[in-house]
């Protein structure tokens, strides 16, 4: 339905909305607004961060709210940052609401919202347009009226797009499925020529393009190599104690964020972590970013669009993104209102395994589509995750995601009908795959040109506007400030080395068997596992100490004595044991046996290996792990009935230790402390 | 089948489909006659069902208004956030959609229906639709010597290279495509509902994939059973084949029954229906003789089977001529639709057209529920059957076949025999119109 606009309530809304009475139209913006009120045809808006794209959506909202016209329906994947501006919505007069998986229970309460038609417009996740409950429950209350779907971060629509989402798949068929009447507008920060491209045969129907510049003239850009994460976390230190303002450092990995974070807060420096994991916190932890309590977040990308603090005076990187276009978008949050900012990238040694690791999983084997869909051929009825990991070596996360998938594939080759996965009638197209290789070649490029931009030693800013495809007409800025040094302090380096020796991590019980509950007194105490698995600290030594050496060295020793005294158990243990192995017969008994002299605990071997099983590490997924344990171990000996220490190298599925545990405690041992060397 | 939707096909599924995902509200979709009227009116002034849909179309939907109201052409064409639901749901099962308007839509459906389908919904390669061959159709219940009759039917078609055309039901329709499957022939299914089901059941996947099987539905894949649809799905059967066989129908009764009675009399297109000849014969298959029916010959090889598509019928078929517009408003006038609408439509008891068609807001799920139970039922007892048949046909406990039995007793619409308790539908008034057929 064709609406008439009006330029002086969309001002108005403006005001009202940025709580400036002043306020007036950036370039473009009310171009943009006319256009989707109008309904002129399918619109896309490419402008940085910051320059009020939410303005565009919510004020178009609003006037066709007043003229009768249904609500909007907002698809973003970062719902969660989206606050600060529904919190303009609001001022408005617009009411929105969100819709995910963690707030179930309020669904209902939206439900009769969205039926009384107090709703403007409904803000929810890809994902959500794949979740059956809501398709059916909410979408069919407000779907017949939708009058303005809005795709946020529409790059991700294209295979071309920086981020790959997954259900943006679903996004891109249902704005191919939309009749060209109706509204649709795409709104991104960055979108290369290619992306454009792309947008353009997907969204389709004379896509019109709103675009500003990219140039950030407050931004001081930097790179610094640093192989050890030693020295990182040293230079991190140093500067942030000198830092005015705050901001945000961005790591690869969660692990990372939060040994990050423990670092600098054991510097004595006001920082958090910030990631998929933090949960309900984020938004008090966003808020003390705001209110400049915290001098930084730790942040994985986690922390993305949508989060607007205009005096962030510092973004800087432990490690390199994947790709110059995520870096853009993570960096320039930093300075948007201040006269200048610092903007670092620090490049690791991992960074290349990370990203190569991300790359690498980030679409299903052949060999992993091929088991799911022989493991379903087998059963008519169709099978839930559980009863694939019983029947496949595949683990549950991998599983899911190739179930993920394939089911939004189209056609797609499965489809889930209730809890269960059952095969539809077409099959995984060889386009699945070629558009699988070609993602993963352009990701690899992404890497190559990230790490160009890593080496350079000046025109950065001119690097990322030209590998973005911006207006090569306009003026490029350079920098504001002094560069920082690139030499961390010597002897901060050492304290950071003893840093990451430190840390220990805990081990908790499982409460399960793959059937019933175990009961509390058969489980283990949540043991500890002196470090992770080939990291800087023990980890190597470790590594090193099971394959190459086939010993572990006394440092090891040491450091285990010391983790003990530090963690205290109660009560202590009063003998040693360990997990025996027939591929290693002497590796971890030898240790275990120094362990406890140091300890000055008697060293009982009276567990035995009774069968050579695959190594515990091939085991993809629990049902396959338990099964792989049980059975192989049993108790020889009179056991003493007093709390043990149980040692391992490492510790991944905590079968082994759960098993085990479980013997002893049945054979009649004191309470089951277990210690491993490394966490898988 | 996977091309994107055409805008037309978009646009008639905006105006005439449900467009079911979960429990959306009921739409107030244009009936048959109501898109024809439509699609009449734009083609006289030279416009299609895509153009309704263009940005800045307002001034179209003015001219259409004295044809359809512009508010309730408007609330249909909103629609288009659920359009891309629906699709995407059926897309997941790999079940296709096309309009009568599209290149892949069966040649046979126009040139030999009036009032085709606007909308097809399938699963499977589309090109079996235009091969024609032998249509098969019989009941549901029958005896295991008239399945294994449909069952042979299908392997000699099969080996005679022809398709046997069905409705995919349990009994005549399934043993008859089975039949022709097991040794590599092809059929279609022309489905009254379940089409959402039946495409990811493991059963069809390796003919689907095998290219054998090609089922198809005129009605949303998620909608229910309903009678009237059971009813106007025979059509489509006869319009896809070349030749029909009847295994068995009940005298003035029934689906069966009347498709052949309808094909008999077909003023459009005309083809051999043949009735089965050997077995216990019934009064049914005698009667349709006298309407015009032949006498299945038994071919007992491919060679004599040809001879069946053979026959020089004396009434020449009139095939229409070439179509010039999408949908021919020539033939599918208001008057001929609204014909067939009084047949099978508006002559059920509203009961019947609650069970699945319009529902309105005093309708709970509970009373939904019980209107779908007491269709089936009825359906199922269409023969005295016992409680326990009934129950074990439904897959419901004892305690709901007993609550559900005696509430339609109740009701008047269902007759309790005894010795032995048996159930069986009361006619009187059930079915309309059918009974002075």
């Amino acid at each position: 339905m064709a609406v008439l606009y009006d330029p002086d309530r969309a001002l108005q809304l403006l005001r009202l909305g940025s709580g400036l009475p002043q306020a007036e139209f950036r370039e473009g913006q009310e171009e943009a607004i006319r256009h989707v009120v109008g309904g002129k045809g399918r619109l896309l808006v490419v402008q940085r961060t910051g320059w009020g794209k939410s303005f565009v959506y919510f004020i178009a909202t609003k006037m066709l709210r007043e003229a009768g016209l249904g609500p909007a329906l907002l698809v973003s994947p970062l719902l969660a940052l989206m606050r600060n501006q529904i919190a303009a919505a609001k001022r408005m007069g617009v009411r929105a609401e969100t819709i995910n998986s963690d707030n179930t229970e309020e669904w209902d309460e939206i439900e009769t919202i969205i039926r009384n038609d107090n709703l403007d417009i409904l803000l929810i996740s890809p994902e959500r347009l794949a979740n059956k409950r809501f398709v059916e429950r909410v979408l069919a209350t407000i779907g017949n009226r939708v009058s303005l779907l809005v795709i946020d971060e529409a790059h991700c629509i294209s295979d071309w797009g920086h981020d790959f989402r997954p259900y943006y798949r679903l996004i891109e068929r249902v704005a191919h499925d939309l009749p060209p009447n109706m509204r649709l507008l795409g709104t991104t920060a960055t979108a290369n020529n290619r992306v454009v491209e792309d947008l353009q045969t997907v969204l389709g129907y004379n896509l019109e393009i709103s675009r500003g510049d990219l140039n950030r003239p407050s931004l001081t850009l930097q790179t610094i190599r640093m192989q050890n994460q030693a020295e990182r976390l040293a230079w991190l230190a140093e500067r942030l104690s000198v830092f005015t303002g705050s901001g945000i450092i961005y790591t690869l990995t969660i692990r990372d964020a939060e040994q990050v974070a423990e670092w600098l807060r054991s510097r004595g420096l006001a920082v958090e972590a910030y990631t998929s994991r933090t949960g309900d916190h984020r938004l008090e932890l966003e808020q003390d970013l705001l209110d400049n309590k915290l001098k930084a977040l730790v942040a994985t990308s986690a922390l993305g669009m949508g989060f607007d603090k205009p005096d962030l005076s510092f973004v800087i990187h432990y490690q390199a993104p994947g790709s110059v276009v995520t870096y853009y978008q993570q960096v320039g949050r930093a300075g948007r209102a201040l006269e200048s900012a610092y903007g670092v990238l620090l490049s690791g040694e991992e960074d290349t395994e990370i990203i190569n690791y991300f790359i690498g999983t980030a679409f299903p084997t052949h060999n992993e589509v091929e088991q799911v869909i022989e493991a379903l051929e087998q059963e008519p009825a169709g099978m839930t995750v559980s009863d694939l990991m019983g029947v496949i070596n595949i683990s549950y996360g991998r599983i899911n995601h190739v179930l993920r998938l394939l089911s939004i594939e189209s056609p797609a080759p499965v489809v889930k009908e209730g809890n269960k996965w059952q095969l539809t009638a077409a099959t995984l197209s060889e386009g699945f795959w070629q558009r699988a290789k070609r993602l993963t070649k352009l990701r690899l490029e992404e890497q190559a040109e990230m790490q160009e931009y890593v080496d350079l030693h000046s025109g950065h800013m001119g690097f990322l506007i030209k590998a973005l495809d911006g207006d090569p007409g306009r003026a490029v800025s350079h920098n504001v400030m002094p560069l920082l040094p690139t030499k961390p302090d010597p002897r901060l380096v050492l304290e950071a080395v003893a840093f990451l020796k430190r840390t220990n991590l805990p081990i908790n019980p499982r409460q399960r068997g793959l059937s019933k509950t175990i009961d509390a007194d058969l489980r283990f105490q949540p043991g500890r596992a002196l470090s992770v698995w080939g990291d800087a600290g023990w980890g190597h030594t470790v590594a090193q100490g099971k394959y190459e050496a086939e010993h572990f060295p006394d440092e090891l020793v040491n450091a285990c004595v010391a983790l003990l005294h530090q963690w205290n158990p109660d009560p202590f243990p009063r003998w040693v044991t360990c997990i025996p192995s027939l591929r290693r017969p002497n590796l971890v008994p030898d240790f275990a046996e120094r362990l406890a002299t140091a300890l000055n605990l008697p060293f009982r071997p009276i567990l035995v290996r009774i069968q050579e099983r695959p190594e515990q590490k091939t085991m993809e997924n629990t049902a396959q792990q338990a099964r792989n344990v049980w059975g192989s171990i049993e108790v020889r000996g009179t056991l003493p009935q007093s709390p043990v220490l149980l040692v391992d190298d490492i510790v991944d599925s905590r079968w082994t230790f759960t098993i085990a545990a479980y013997l002893l405690r049945s054979g009649g041992s004191g309470e089951v402390w277990p210690l491993a060397l490394a966490q898988a | 089948m996977n091309e994107p939707l055409t805008s037309n096909t978009k646009a008639i599924l905006l105006l005439t489909a449900p467009l079911i995902v979960g429990r959306n509200a009921r739409a107030d979709v244009l009936k048959p006659r109501e898109y024809s009227g439509l699609n009449q009116h734009l083609h006289k002034i030279h416009k299609e069902p895509a153009d309704l849909i263009e940005p800045g179309s307002e001034s179209l939907l003015d001219e259409c208004s004295h044809v359809i109201s512009r508010d309730r052409l408007q609330r249909l064409l909103d629609r288009g956030f659920p359009l891309s639901q629906a699709v995407e749901s059926w897309r997941q099962r790999a079940i296709w959609v096309i309009s009568h308007t599209d290149e892949t839509y069966p040649q046979k459906f126009r040139d030999r229906m009036k009032g085709q389908p606007a909308i097809l919904y399938g699963c499977g390669d589309h090109t079996l639709l235009n091969a024609g061959g032998l249509a098969v159709v019989g009941s549901r219940h029958v005896d295991e010597d008239i399945l294994e009759y449909a069952k042979q039917i299908g392997n000699l078609a099969a080996s005679a290279g022809r398709t046997i055309v069905s409705g995919g039901a349990k009994g005549v329709d399934q043993a008859a495509m089975n039949g022709a499957l097991e040794i590599g022939g092809k059929s279609i299914g022309i489905l009254a509902n379940g089409l959402k089901g039946a495409a990811t059941n493991r059963a069809h996947r390796d003919p689907i994939l095998n290219e054998q099987l090609v089922l198809i539905s005129p009605y949303d894949p998620s909608a229910g059973f309903n009678v009237g649809h059971a009813m106007r799905r025979n059509k489509l059967i006869y319009a896809l084949a070349d030749a029909a066989l009847v295994v068995n129908a009940e005298k003035n009764k029934g689906g069966t029954w009347n498709g052949a009675i309808e094909q008999l009399g077909n003023k459009i297109y005309s083809m051999p229906v043949y009735v089965r000849s050997t077995g216990t014969l019934s009064e049914g298959l005698d009667a349709l003789k006298k309407k015009g029916a032949l006498t299945w010959s038994n071919p007992g090889n491919a060679e004599d089977m040809e001879a069946i598509f053979d026959v020089d019928f004396s009434k020449t078929p009139k095939q229409r001529s070439q179509r010039k517009i999408p949908f021919d408003t020539e033939l599918a006038t208001t008057e001929m639709v609204a014909e067939s609408e009084t047949l099978y439509g508006s002559e059920f008891p509203q009961s019947i057209k609650q069970a699945s068609g319009t529902r309105n807001s005093t309708i709970t799920p509970a009373d939904e529920l019980f209107q779908a139970a007491k269709s089936l039922v009825l359906q199922i007892a269409q023969t005295p059957r016992t409680r326990d048949e009934i129950k074990a046909e439904l897959g419901i406990t004892q305690a709901q076949a007993n609550e559900w039995l005696k509430r339609l007793v109740d009701e008047g619409v269902l007759e309790k025999r005894n010795r032995p308790v048996r159930y069986l539908a009361r006619r009187q008034g059930l079915f309309g119109k059918e009974n002075s057929l």
